[in-house]
């Protein structure tokens, strides 16, 4: 124990004293999830404030006078009265306007015999900004419509509205909202973690490689076994430290970004309470050891860098699979994908955030992870026993 | 003192293509042994791949022999790694140094790796770095270090827990002369401290400058195994190198 500490404490000084690892295991956990919060929030309102003041131009076949009023009340929206219909898919595709709106000829019939007319639109459905701008001028105009046949039939208004849907929200807004993004937070740690992880065991044992010290620490009394399970300690350190400062940003961004809605804020920092936190760190502790062993015995061969990034890196895809597949509707956290590793992060983190999870579920996968990690490590430590991979 | 009997090293490797492999094994080391006595120099000589590193690795306790035995200042090896590495002070081209970390640092990292107290491995590093000239870089990184500099540095830890049995696998490899000479001196220190010294080398002038006995390796096989006066006595060529070259090429 004494020696495995000595070995931690050497590995884990030597790796805080290179740049790289600084910057992809503190600085950039740290202020990712922030950026990413702030800088999505910024984004979506910027694009929304450019909308607003895109002028859209609009060409109009046989509109009546109060809609082409409606539409011309907007300055930015530049109309173009046509007589008749137009070969409108070439107007709108050389940009001469962006929409077009035909009413029927008879629109004024129909709507004084109280029946109802079709309005052809023109459009792109590519152009989100352009429809959707349309589609609220026309749904202001029916209920326009709408209204003034009511007022004209002197119907009251609760008889044309039979029925009134009235939703009574049972569930806990922290479990609506930690199922819909409860996915999207492990997505993160995982892919932070194995970053972390990656970068610390190639440089701990292919670097060592290189740099030709493992000959001179594998000199020193000291087990094969101390040496590895220093190594595995400092990458798994290495991919859960990131992790924690991604919550660490989250929790910073929840309190100090403006913007973020009321009620998201609220639920999400419900969903971030200590034991929810200490759950979730519980279950990265073996999940960054499993994925540490796993990196070892995948690098222990390699003789250069690139060589073990090169052995390492496709490994990433059997991480991305259970993670997506996590965030998919209708795979559930169950007995079935509880023994998953990976998949069962990505659904157990959604449940605990939701604060819904199974406690035995939770304490099986747990027992679960402890079991791969344990199992990574025993690879990892016959892969880093062989003579002829490790002296090379 | 160092008795090596019958010493041997398989590697074992897969060749072939696609779903066809074979397991071709190799001796590295067949049946060697040999004596390295206290206050004596032993040299291993042998051509690139003749089983000297290996040899050396098997000794340090770094690799585990396939067969045979080794007696390092009176521990078997196959007895536990630990107790032979504590005896060894093991320096060789490949045994480099950690770059992140200063003299200071690496010097108390191997020396609590000793199990030296704190007091004693204090002490020792005063002296070593005091004798090796390394004070006033102690607190540099090693990565920014000359290559003179890291082989005080490396020198200093092979000494560092004052081990009986010093191993040197062509220390000087690489080396400017200068730096090759202070291990030189170093070779010789030990051997005044009656320390038990092998050391292997491709560069005969060393060989002839330090040797009290030798043994030359080919292909895994003990060639020669006298006293270096002995393969003077018996030499047909011109030089130490047309010597060594003619015993190989004979084996």
């Amino acid at each position: 124990m004494r020696d495995l500490f000595i070995i931690v404490k050497k590995e884990f000084t030597e790796l805080l004293r290179d740049k790289k690892t600084i910057i992809n295991s503190i600085v950039l956990p740290t202020l990712l999830i922030p950026i990413l919060m702030f800088g999505g929030i910024k984004v979506t309102q910027m694009i929304q404030e450019s909308n607003k003041q895109k002028i859209v131009k609009i060409g109009l076949v046989n509109a009546p006078e109060d809609f082409v009023q409606m539409v011309e009340n907007d300055t930015l929206n530049k109309v173009t009265d046509y007589t008749k219909v137009q070969d409108f898919k070439t107007l709108i595709s050389n940009d001469s306007i962006q929409t077009a709106v035909v009413f029927p000829k008879d629109w004024k019939t129909r709507m004084d015999s109280l029946t109802s007319a079709e309005v052809q639109v023109f459009r792109n459905g590519t152009k989100d900004n352009v429809n959707g701008r349309v589609s609220t001028l026309l749904e202001a105009y029916s209920s326009q419509l709408k209204e003034k046949r009511i007022t004209q039939l002197q119907i009251p208004v609760e008889k044309m509205t039979p029925l009134v849907q009235k939703n009574v929200e049972v569930g806990e807004q922290k479990e609506l909202i930690g199922k819909r993004i409860g996915g999207f937070i492990p997505y993160i740690f995982i892919l932070t973690m194995w970053g972390g992880c990656l970068l610390a065991a190639i440089d701990l044992v292919t670097g060592e490689k290189e740099r030709k010290t493992i000959e001179t620490t594998l000199s020193l009394p000291v087990s094969k076994f101390s040496v590895l399970m220093g190594k595995a300690i400092v990458a798994s350190l290495l991919g859960f430290i990131p992790a924690l400062l991604n919550l660490t940003g989250l929790i910073i961004g929840l309190n100090f970004i403006e913007d973020i809605p009321e009620t998201f804020k609220v639920a999400l920092t419900e969903m971030l309470n200590p034991q929810s936190i200490v759950m979730i760190l519980l279950l990265l502790i073996p999940f960054s050891l499993f994925l540490s062993g796993l990196i070892i015995s995948l690098v222990a061969g390699a003789t250069s860098f690139k060589e073990a990034q090169s052995k390492a890196a496709p490994i990433i895809i059997l991480i991305i699979i259970p993670l997506v597949m996590a965030l998919m509707p209708g795979i559930e956290f169950t007995w079935a994908t509880v023994f998953i590793p990976v998949l069962n992060i990505g659904l157990g983190v959604k449940e605990i955030m939701a604060g819904t999870v199974n406690i035995g579920m939770y304490a099986a996968m747990l027992v679960s992870l402890i079991a791969f990690a344990m199992l990574a490590i025993y690879f990892s430590y016959k892969k880093f026993s062989d003579e002829s991979a490790i002296l090379t | 003192m160092i008795k090596i009997n019958n010493l041997t090293k398989s590697f074992t490797s897969k060749t072939g293509k696609g779903f066809k492999k074979e397991t071709v094994t190799v001796n590295a080391v067949n049946n060697v042994s040999f004596e390295c006595k206290p206050g004596r120099i032993f040299s291993l000589l042998g051509p690139n791949g003749a089983g000297k590193t290996t040899t050396l690795r098997m000794i340090a306790g770094l690799i585990k022999p396939t067969s045979g035995n080794a007696i390092v200042d009176s521990v078997d090896i196959s007895n536990g790694n630990d107790e032979v590495k504590k005896r060894i002070g093991f320096l060789t081209g490949s045994t480099g140094l950690y770059e992140r970390l200063n003299p200071d640092e690496t010097l108390d990292f191997c020396g609590k790796l000793y199990r030296l107290p704190e007091t004693a491995l204090k002490e020792r590093k005063e002296y070593l770095f005091e004798k090796l000239g390394i004070n006033e870089f102690r607190k540099k990184r090693l990565g920014q270090m000359s290559t003179g500099m890291k082989q005080k540095v490396s020198i200093a830890r092979t000494l560092l827990h004052d081990p009986e049995v010093l191993i040197f696998d062509e220390p000087t490899s690489g080396l400017d002369v200068i730096t090759a000479d202070s291990i030189i001196d170093l070779i010789r220190e030990s051997k005044a401290n009656n320390k038990t010294v092998i050391f292997s080398s491709h560069i005969m002038s060393e060989v002839d400058l330090l040797c009290d006995d030798l043994a030359i390796i080919s292909k895994g096989n003990i060639i020669f195994n006298d006293s270096f006066e002995q393969f003077k006595k018996e030499m047909k060529a011109d030089s130490l190198t047309q010597e060594f070259i003619n015993r190989v090429k004979e084996a």
